[in-house]
């Protein structure tokens, strides 16, 4: 994989300023214990971009992302996001985490949840009604506002998490599994939703294990033993692997990356 | 710091017990039902103890010393005289010991044949400068309640003072002068309602604090919170100002209830006791925390409640005061914060102390809470 392929990508340009990175990492690492998760990762994703993680269990998506957003303190390397280093706590006001957990407040409602991460995010309430609203209806819950979360099935649990994770209308999203647990016929919605944020200049990084969806993404990398094996759009990433699908493609390369 | 993102925290905390009724129910009822059990078993008096009274006294020419003081003694409450055996029955005293004996009785008073006689004998001995004997009043109780033993004791004491003193006109030559420089009319539930008080608080924002932040922790809300611009600092502040806020309640409750039920007496200012219970609260709820990352989850959260709880239910003069305490464990006693908090409340509202006296109290519970905080917002810092 190289630069060049990946600045063929076209993602709607964002204007001036908007202009670069949303996340370069350089020679990152984590260990847990003499135990490696991420192991000299390079990454740079561009704004304005749908970038997909995939890999098996273990591969270090999810301890890559923790990194990202400030939660883990990584062993060596350097990252930037959004032009800001994460070697101090992170507190960019305009990214957006949904971890893979649940880790939302099953003894509040729906609306006290998205009431407290507005809190957090300082949303100015007027705003902040507007913009439940139509994260309601999006995620399929505007009859619920007032239910304890801890009284919705497990897919909406799901939804509201996202919800979360949305409220303040982060530049740059990170979704760790966004859409495990949700019916197909919601996904399909997420995903909407997803593309209908790309085209107003945001970033989204996620991580899926389903392959269908990773097809969706405009860049896809590949995650294996806690490093990138492959990375580029998905055409490209089964065309290179003359694969039919992106799970073979994976495989071509895991192989690869093996010898 | 923030105050917005502050009170986000406060918010939620107390909206999600908003929304467990069992649990404001448990927050408002236990101090309540705390205070009135503790004050009703504690804060009455000994009454109506059953005893039998023997008068064997044959009198002398100037009447039966004995009838008068059995006469004082139907006059108390503290007894209730369920028979009175006179010299008739020889065996009044084997009858009246075997009462006692099998439990139908507390104690039996008993006067002797000669007691009026040797009374009378006493005093004019004394009248002409001679030695005297006393005499006797005979005392069986069955002691098992020293305060039962102690109640009738002194009410017999009393009886004996009242007659000599009224028909015999002889004043004992020393008497004690009290004067109450504080707690004039204070009963024991004075004492020990600023003690419930400060336990209250102190048991309810720890638990609720340490269960909190190991739901906090083990279901991943807790790593969330710090993906957003809270602080740390501003998470511990919250939950602080959130709990502190439910110790606050509790002590209104306790005081209410206390001065309803028991007529407790509020020399100073009610204010500066819930400021001193506050800060109390502040700073349990920080030690919550802090425990809170020793736990994996509630079960092990909920055994760190005893080893907190009883050092300082026994050792922080709660029911005792801190002079009962034995020498080698009162450095303990002088650790705890709730030590502090109940003699704060306890100056304040009995001594009627401001400020300006309490200042060292108030003082060491600032520090205390300051302390917590700032270890809780610091181990927060440090745990990526």
């Amino acid at each position: 994989m190289n630069t060049d392929r990946r600045s063929s990508i076209a993602g709607p340009l964002v204007s001036s300023s908007g202009e670069g990175l949303a996340v370069c990492a350089r020679r990152l690492r984590k260990e847990f214990d003499g135990i490696v998760a991420v192991s000299g990762l390079d990454l740079r994703i561009r704004r304005s971009v749908l970038y997909g993680l995939i890999g098996p269990n273990g591969s270090g998506k999810t301890t890559t992302i923790k990194m990202l957003v400030g939660l883990l303190v990584p062993s060596s390397g350097r990252a930037e996001v959004l032009g800001k280093s994460i070697s101090g706590r992170l507190k960019a006001p305009s990214v957006g985490y949904m971890p893979q957990e649940l880790a939302v407040y099953p003894d509040l409602t729906v609306h006290e949840n998205l009431d407290l991460f507005a809190g957090l995010h300082s949303v100015d309430p007027k705003t902040f009604e507007d913009k439940e609203m139509s994260l309601l209806r999006m995620i399929d819950l505007e009859g619920r506002k007032d239910s304890l979360v801890s009284q919705l099935s497990g897919g909406m649990k799901h939804r509201v998490s996202l919800a979360c994770a949305l409220i303040h209308e982060p530049e740059l999203l990170f979704l760790d599994e966004p859409t495990v647990g949700v019916d197909p016929e919601l996904r399909v919605g997420f995903w909407d939703y997803f593309q209908r944020l790309k085209s107003l200049g945001r970033t989204i990084v996620l991580t899926t294990h389903y392959m269908d969806e990773a097809v969706r993404c405009d860049v896809v990398g590949m995650m294996r033993a806690g490093t990138l094996i492959a990375e580029g759009t998905p055409s490209e990433l089964m065309a290179s692997a003359s694969a039919s699908s992106l799970e073979d493609a994976f495989l071509y390369y895991a192989r690869g990356a093996l010898d | 710091m923030n105050m917005g993102r502050t009170l986000s925290v406060s918010r939620k905390t107390l909206r999600s017990l908003k929304h467990d009724r069992r649990t404001v129910g448990f927050l408002v009822l236990m101090p309540l039902v705390l205070i009135a059990l503790f004050g009703y078993t504690f804060g009455g008096d000994v009454k109506g103890v059953s005893v039998i009274i023997v008068d064997l006294d044959q009198g002398s020419p100037n009447g039966s010393i004995a009838s008068s003081i059995i006469n004082e003694l139907k006059g108390s409450k503290t007894l209730k005289i369920v028979e009175e055996l006179g010299p008739g029955g020889s065996d009044a005293k084997t009858y009246a010991l075997d009462r006692i004996k099998d439990g139908g009785v507390w104690a039996a008073i008993v006067f002797d044949e000669n007691f009026s006689r040797d009374v009378m004998a006493a005093l004019s001995n004394l009248r002409h400068g001679l030695p005297a004997l006393p005499s006797t009043v005979h005392f069986h109780v069955d002691a098992t309640n020293p305060n039962i033993a102690q109640a009738v004791y002194g009410e017999i004491q009393r009886s004996v003072q009242i007659v000599i003193v009224s028909e015999y006109h002889l004043v004992p030559p020393i008497a004690i002068d009290e004067d109450r420089i504080y707690g004039e009319g204070a009963e024991f539930i004075d004492f020990f309602a600023p003690g419930v008080m400060g336990l209250a608080a102190m048991m309810v924002t720890f638990m609720l604090s340490i269960i909190s932040f190991v739901h906090e922790r083990t279901t991943g809300t807790l790593e969330r919170l710090l993906t957003t611009p809270v602080t740390e600092g501003e998470i511990v502040a919250g939950y602080a100002l959130a709990f502190g806020f439910v110790g606050l309640i509790q002590s209104l409750v306790i005081l209410t209830t206390a001065v309803i039920l028991f007529q407790i007496q509020i020399a100073g200012s009610a204010l500066l006791a819930l400021l001193i219970i506050f800060l109390l609260g502040v700073g349990n709820q920080g030690l919550g925390f802090l425990l809170s990352s020793n736990a994996k989850n509630e079960f092990q959260a909920v055994q760190f409640m005893p080893i907190i709880l009883f050092p300082s239910i026994l050792l922080a003069g709660v029911f005792w005061p801190l002079e009962a305490v034995p020498e080698f464990l009162r450095p303990i006693s002088y650790f705890l914060p709730l030590t502090y908090a109940v003699d704060g409340t306890r100056s304040v509202m009995i001594r009627g102390w401001g400020i300006d006296h309490v200042w060292l109290q108030v003082t060491i519970l600032v520090v205390f809470a300051a302390a917590m905080l700032l270890l809780s917002a610091y181990s927060l810092k440090k745990r990526r």
